[in-house]
């Protein structure tokens, strides 16, 4: 019963690798790069263009690929289970004799299968920037990446700092929770509910009896922490100094542009 | 008390336990384990935070992912592939550090209900269940087998708690910090209740604990862990005679055994393995009689 071993999200795992230690802002900038890029590329080619350099960020980082892969099965059957849908309800033009299997309103065709293929590698390359991020940047950094990056917006009366704490606090809490679950599935397994056994079904609705005593940690933790942050006086925003400054090297920015170029090829050269 | 010999009734063979194994987040929580419980015994399981206490609790009703080999119930491997998890659990009562976790149902009586029920106990029998164990932990059955449990006290949180242990009648009790968030007169009560109850049910008491306070009046057997390491084994009092180094492992000791140590300054053979303050008192006259 180790939950925590299938959940990837929102985890930081210090290998302490060339790419670990890159600026957050410049890390965040390529991911923002990199996302952009992923609706920008439509065809086969230039996601096959991509594809090294997705190898070369997981050899540097040094995050075991089977820990990423056993931690993304959910969202890889999730979204097998959607492209499913996506090409046995295809909609779109099929050209003659495109149809390798048809009953009723459902159908294969080779149109179906190629836009399912594009969206499926698109996905698959927005999850992948995202969950590598956060795997390879701590909390602390991306706050302070995110805050240095949007901090101007700050004098159009946007609540940057704001936004960015609950963001974080949001994503800090998942671990958290995911922690908490497990806790409960044990206490109460211990008790007589056998969390560990039985189908899918009355596993699911196991579950659900987690949820009421989830939810009242859940406030009770929020409560909390904004508790703490009161009583030590929390101020966001401009008025608070940072104790370590990020700093820029030119490999950082040597970087970047790289990951640009590369990824202008990957759209324009098919 | 100490049966000699026979299947112990839990027992750890070189029991070794490494959370997310295998992961880069991997944990090593317990590093080599062995000790064996003899049916009545009370043993008190003591170390400072992250010592493997409750790991080790864990592993008594198998909740982690064990090897085989390695945890034993009546002599059968837990972890070996068919092995009846639910009547294991059915026999081995624990009682979480935090209440709240393992209370199922919404409602007092509900919950402690559930582990008769889900045992298969007659709708008559379990109330029979419900009422006594509500009793026993000074929570009056009428008064309280309708109320809402998370408008409940977090004393009366962790009572609801054991009385729903205590009505599934298993021969294992375990307690992990039983005596954590208790003011005084409740851990004085708790005290004499389970004090009580082992002696009338013949239970196999284990209680986890940083604290050597309540666990000393309440085991007569310490297992001390460091580490995930068994560092010390034996009769309260024989472990208790080594003071200084339980000192030196940051757990809690009983208040006699650190007057003891104060007074080993002026007598360096004040015998420290001493459970309440009379006897304490007692040495202490005896000593200055003689001087």
């Amino acid at each position: 019963m180790e939950l925590q071993r299938n959940v990837i999200f929102g985890q930081f795992v210090d290998t302490g690798s060339f790419v670990h230690r890159m600026d957050a802002r410049i890390k965040l900038a390529i991911t923002f790069i990199f996302i952009v890029a992923s609706f920008l590329i439509g065809d086969f080619v230039g996601f096959a263009l991509v594809f090294p350099l997705l190898v070369l960020i997981q050899v540097v980082s040094r995050i075991p690929i089977g820990y990423l892969l056993r931690g993304s099965q959910l969202f890889l059957g999730f979204l097998i289970f959607i492209l499913a849908f996506q090409i046995l309800f295809y909609t779109g033009e099929v050209p003659e004799g495109g149809y390798l299997w048809r009953w009723r309103f459902l159908s294969i065709s080779t149109a179906g299968l190629y836009t399912a293929g594009i969206l499926g590698l698109r996905v698959i390359f927005l999850y992948y920037v995202t969950t590598m991020l956060m795997l390879v940047t701590s909390l602390v950094d991306l706050t302070n990446g995110l805050e240095l990056i949007f901090g101007p917006l700050q004098r159009f009366r946007i609540p940057v700092n704001e936004l960015i704490l609950v963001f974080v606090i949001a994503i800090k809490f998942v671990p958290i929770f995911i922690e908490e679950v497990e806790r409960l599935a044990r206490a109460q397994t211990a008790r007589g509910v056998p969390f560990d056994e039985g189908g899918a079904i009355s596993r699911a609705r196991r579950i659900g009896r987690l949820l009421v005593p989830i939810f009242i940690s859940g406030f009770a933790r929020a409560d909390l922490l904004s508790t703490a942050m009161h009583t030590r006086s929390y101020r966001g925003g401009r008025y608070r100094t940072k104790f370590r400054q990020m700093k820029t090297v030119p490999s950082d920015w040597a970087i970047l542009v790289l990951v640009a170029v590369w990824m202008t090829m990957a759209w324009l050269l098919p | 008390m100490q049966a000699a010999g026979g299947t112990p009734v839990i027992e750890l063979r070189n029991f070794e336990y490494t959370y997310l194994e295998g992961t880069p987040r991997a944990s090593e929580a317990i590093r080599d384990v062995s000790f064996g419980i003899q049916r009545g015994e009370r043993v008190g399981i003591v170390g400072p935070t992250q010592s493997g206490k409750s790991t080790i609790i864990d592993s008594f009703v198998h909740l982690l992912r064990l090897k085989p080999d390695q945890v034993f119930y009546d002599g059968e491997d837990v972890a070996a592939s068919g092995y009846d998890r639910g009547r294991l659990r059915r026999e081995i009562g624990i009682v979480f550090q935090q209440p709240d976790s393992q209370i199922i149902e919404n409602v007092v009586g509900a919950d402690v209900a559930f582990g008769p029920t889900a045992a298969g106990l007659s709708a008559k029998e379990t109330r029979e269940r419900v009422e006594e164990s509500l009793n026993t932990l000074g929570l009056p059955y009428p008064d309280f087998r309708l109320r809402y449990v998370h408008a409940l006290s977090g004393g009366q949180r962790r009572r609801v708690a054991i009385a729903g242990v205590l009505a599934m009648h298993t021969p294992v009790l375990v307690l992990d910090e039983p005596m954590a968030g208790l003011d005084p007169r409740g851990r004085k009560e708790l005290l004499e209740l389970l004090t009580r109850l082992q002696r009338d049910r013949d239970l196999t008491l284990i209680v986890c604990s940083a604290s050597l306070t309540d666990a000393s009046l309440l085991c007569d057997r310490f297992i001390v862990l460091e580490e995930g390491t068994v560092v010390m084994d034996g009769p309260v009092r024989e472990v208790l005679k080594e003071a200084d180094r339980l000192a030196e492992l940051d757990i809690t000791l009983p208040e006699p055994v650190i007057g003891a140590r104060e007074m080993r300054k002026l007598f360096p053979d004040f015998p420290t393995e001493l459970l309440t303050e009379d006897e304490l008192e007692a040495e202490l006259v005896k000593r200055i009689g003689a001087a």
